[in-house]
């Protein structure tokens, strides 16, 4: 696993510890609303933490498909690589 | 249908509501605006935070203090003296009201509830009222603390309880709850922000009197019953921090709705001879969208059988304690009931819990 993506996963156990009172281990293939029992107020949590922490906006439409804790921190992963790229000169 | 208890002749009656919002109006956009340079304290995606306020429907609120008032009270003790104060004028506005709807005067009442959960007070705010509005001095008191939004409904249960052992009796079930002055600013949990859009001030005030009391008229309490969900202390509460009540919120209670609710309300009506469709009006506690909509769902409602929650939710937000008594008074005023419809005030809180008040017009 990547370090950012280790990185992410970490960031993810603390959230869930310190914000969703989650007493559990958290493991990459646990699934979010089935082994950590995210309800909606707890997936936006999550997801305001993970903003907050990579500077990063995540959408509705990124949460499609998106299951597990790997999955989220794959998709925190890709977001921060599209966010921090240079911006390309468009040349007509 | 006409039940035994539906012809209880010991049923008291709800003779008025008096209800009250502060002067100081915000529109959701003004509330979002003043909130954006907090939130961007903590948050990185303010887009996510306003979308949060946007979706509980709610177009503004009164506030008890003008809105650039708020960044000046940092302690409990500013918050609270500002809601003794606050929570005293209101509820005068409200008591003198209903009485007067009621063609009673502070003299007619032998006991006063009074509910909230928004502020607390040694002497609690109906001694209070009863220096600036002249009870009598064997006037009883019950000031109750903590039921939360489920106290409307409970207030009222309770003080149904007390006029079936006095039946000569009148009973005011004070509420005035003022939810701007409990928000902690610092607080940035997207449970605190969430709360910070939904929940409104208000107060309201119901007269109630013993079926043996001159002049009774207007719907019966015929029966009531409370619920509570055991192992559910997280639903929903406060924590009390040194700088007030921060707001405890999970997004577990619209699917305890759902969970529970039909069950609750058809065990109740069944014990009064009573189906769901029987009922002819629902006066629902304004919880939210989710909540309402949940009642809708569970209960198989009629569409608009919830009409005056979701007008109230979006007109003044979440009033706690005082969402339900308002939505009563509405339903009072503008509901051409006729003799023998029954109605169903219902309201969720904190334990967590439900209360359900059956009554018959």
């Amino acid at each position: 696993m990547a370090e950012l993506e280790l990185e992410v996963v970490a960031e993810i156990r603390r959230i869930a510890a310190d914000e969703l009172e989650w007493k559990g281990v958290v493991e990459p293939q646990h699934d979010l609303v089935r082994d950590l029992q995210l309800d909606s107020l707890g997936l936006t949590v999550l997801a305001v933490g993970l903003e907050n922490r990579f500077r990063i906006r995540l959408s509705e439409e990124d949460a499609q498909g998106v299951r597990t804790v790997s999955d989220l921190a794959k998709l925190v992963v890709r977001r921060v690589a599209s966010t921090a790229r240079p911006p390309t000169e468009v040349r007509s | 249908m006409h039940s035994a208890s539906g012809q209880d002749s010991s049923a008291p009656f709800i003779r008025s509501v008096g209800r009250a919002l502060p002067p100081h109006y915000a529109s959701q956009e003004q509330l979002i605006a003043a909130f954006r340079e907090l939130w961007a304290k903590r948050h990185f995606n303010l887009e996510r935070l306003e979308d949060l306020h946007r979706n509980v429907q709610v177009g503004g609120r009164y506030l008890a203090l003008p809105i650039d008032a708020y960044p000046a009270l940092v302690t409990f003790q500013q918050r609270n003296d500002a809601w003794i104060r606050e929570a005293t004028a209101l509820g005068e506005v409200v008591v003198r009201q209903a009485l007067e709807r009621a063609a009673l005067t502070p003299e007619d009442v032998d006991h006063v509830f009074f509910v909230t959960v928004t502020g607390i007070a040694t002497p609690s705010i109906e001694a209070r009222l009863a220096n600036r509005l002249r009870f009598r001095e064997d006037f009883k008191r019950t000031p109750i603390f903590g039921l939360g939004c489920v106290a409307g409904a409970a207030g009222m249960a309770r003080a149904a309880d007390y006029l079936r052992a006095f039946p000569t009796h009148t009973a005011l079930v004070l509420s005035a709850e003022l939810c701007s002055l409990t928000l902690q600013r610092e607080d940035l949990s997207i449970p605190n922000i969430i709360a910070s859009g939904l929940f409104g001030d208000g107060a309201a005030c119901a007269v109630l009197r013993g079926a043996d009391a001159p002049g009774a008229k207007g719907p019966r309490v015929v029966a009531s019953r409370s619920v509570f969900y055991p192992d559910s202390e997280r639903i929903m509460g406060w924590d009390v921090v040194d700088s007030g009540f921060k707001v405890v919120l999970s997004a577990k209670v619209p699917q305890l709705v759902k969970d529970h609710i039909q069950r609750n309300v058809d065990g109740f009506l069944a014990t009064q001879g009573l189906k769901r469709g029987d009922i002819r009006h629902w006066v629902a506690h304004t919880g939210g969208p989710k909540v309402l909509e949940s009642f809708e769902e569970a209960l198989e409602l009629p569409k608009d059988a919830l009409a005056r929650s979701w007008a109230s939710l979006r007109e003044v937000g979440n009033l706690s304690s005082a969402s339900v008594l308002f939505v009563l008074g509405e339903t009072l005023e503008q509901v051409a009931a006729k003799p023998g419809e029954y109605g169903l005030m219902m309201a969720m809180g904190p334990g967590f819990c439900a209360e359900m008040v059956l009554l018959r017009w």
